[in-house]
């Protein structure tokens, strides 16, 4: 599934193709989940958002449509607004059983940090499987240039011209990709 | 850009702080003199706080949960059909008038909202409205939880109320799990109601029924 557009994802989803919506799910699920566990404060909701969250997608993939808003939009305006039911129905359980209302709960996402996750998402899926490489293993793993190159096998002086080259193509396709009000 | 293509290919690293003092020395004294490779770095460095709060904001699922969230999915025939629940023509009949399933996530903004409570009938029941959009072109979202399985012509159906005013907000049906999650037709002005009802019904009969299982005040937002 690596490289496919997700829009063209979304419609493989439409037709019943549950490979198409665990590819999206490789792309997006962290984020679903880290919002989870900032939000609803626990992992067990967090792992109710993210089922929540791929059950609407793909329920709701026939009526996406990619000139509204890009698919990492709408996914994540999914997440933010379960996330959003989540918290609401954890509240008013709670009155209903103590009979005092709990603190206001936190709104998702305040900072638009959330938002921006996603569309890199978007970018770093769409770039090729080298570039994507370098990026995961220095921002997800953590690892130096030096250790890329060991993990790898690649020259140290590859690594760092690639990683580069992959976070230009990051820039490109973030300010190329469709926008989502 | 093709005369100093050693140091430009640097640059990534660079803004990552992940250069040997030497390589680090030599890209500064570089910028100090090329305007070009400074716009690159702050383009770069863009890249960089943005791969940065990506990957503070994403946080590894555990493995199992990919295949509770992606497998065993109902077939894409059945998205939008009466589920076989709803076997019973009567209401059959009313929720294919009033239900719309996925409804476009991307409608209206949320313009009056209300948290459900539990009447003695159901004591366990709970649930959210929400009106999104508003006027003419609103939709009414409802959540509930903890309601009675519905059996034979047994159906729900929601209203909005002022004083003694009811207007039908939709029919709907619960299965098992007690769980619904429906998009109803909005009645004009929705959001202008104060208070929401849900009622069991067992007939046709267009008035609401005695059984109220769930209410609230419906307040805007």
């Amino acid at each position: 599934m690596a490289g496919v557009e997700d829009e063209i994802l979304v419609r493989r989803v439409a037709a019943g193709d549950e490979r198409a919506l665990g590819g999206l799910y490789d792309r997006y699920a962290g984020l679903v989940y880290g919002a989870g566990t900032r939000y609803l404060g626990d992992r067990g909701q967090a792992e109710d958002l993210v089922q929540d969250v791929f059950l609407s997608v793909w329920r709701n993939a026939d009526r996406f449509d990619p000139s509204r808003a890009s698919f990492s939009t709408w996914v994540y305006r999914i997440t933010r607004n379960r996330a959003t039911d989540l918290v609401r129905r954890r509240k008013a359980r709670v009155r209903t059983v103590d009979g005092d209302p709990p603190p206001e709960p936190q709104e998702p996402d305040p900072s638009g940090s959330l938002s921006r996750g996603f569309d890199v998402a978007a970018a770093l899926a769409g770039l090729s499987q080298t570039h994507r490489e370098v990026l995961v293993l220095a921002y997800f793993k953590g690892l130096s240039q030096r250790e890329i190159s060991a993990r790898t096998g690649t020259p140290l002086g590859t690594v760092k011209s690639r990683t580069t080259a992959a976070m230009r193509a990051l820039r490109e396709a973030m300010s190329q990709g469709p926008e989502g009000g | 850009m093709s005369e100093h293509p050693e140091t430009r290919d640097l640059l990534g690293p660079f803004v990552m702080g992940d250069l040997d003092p030497a390589e680090k020395r030599a890209v500064e004294e570089h910028l100090e003199n090329c305007a070009s490779c400074r716009q690159e770095v702050e383009s770069l460095r863009l890249a960089h706080e943005n791969l940065v709060e990506f990957a503070a904001a994403s946080e590894a699922p555990p493995e199992h949960l990919k295949d509770r969230a992606v497998a065993g999915m109902p077939g894409p025939a059945a998205r939008r059909l009466v589920p076989p629940w709803a076997a019973a023509a009567a209401a059959a009949l009313l929720l294919a008038a009033g239900l719309a399933y996925g409804t476009s996530l991307l409608g209206g903004r949320e313009v009056a909202a209300a948290t459900l409570e539990p009447t003695d009938r159901a004591p366990r029941a709970g649930g959210e409205v929400k009106v999104m959009g508003g006027g003419e072109n609103a939709e009414v979202r409802l959540e509930a939880w903890g309601l009675p399985a519905c059996e034979g012509e047994e159906y729900y159906e929601l209203w909005l109320v002022e004083g003694e005013e009811r207007v039908s907000a939709g029919t709907f049906s619960v299965g098992k799990s007690g769980e619904v999650e429906v998009v109803l037709n909005a009645p004009e002005f929705a959001d202008a109601y104060p208070q929401v009802g849900i009622t069991a019904e067992t007939d046709t009969d267009p008035s609401p029924g005695d059984a109220k299982m769930l209410g609230g005040k419906l307040r805007g937002t």
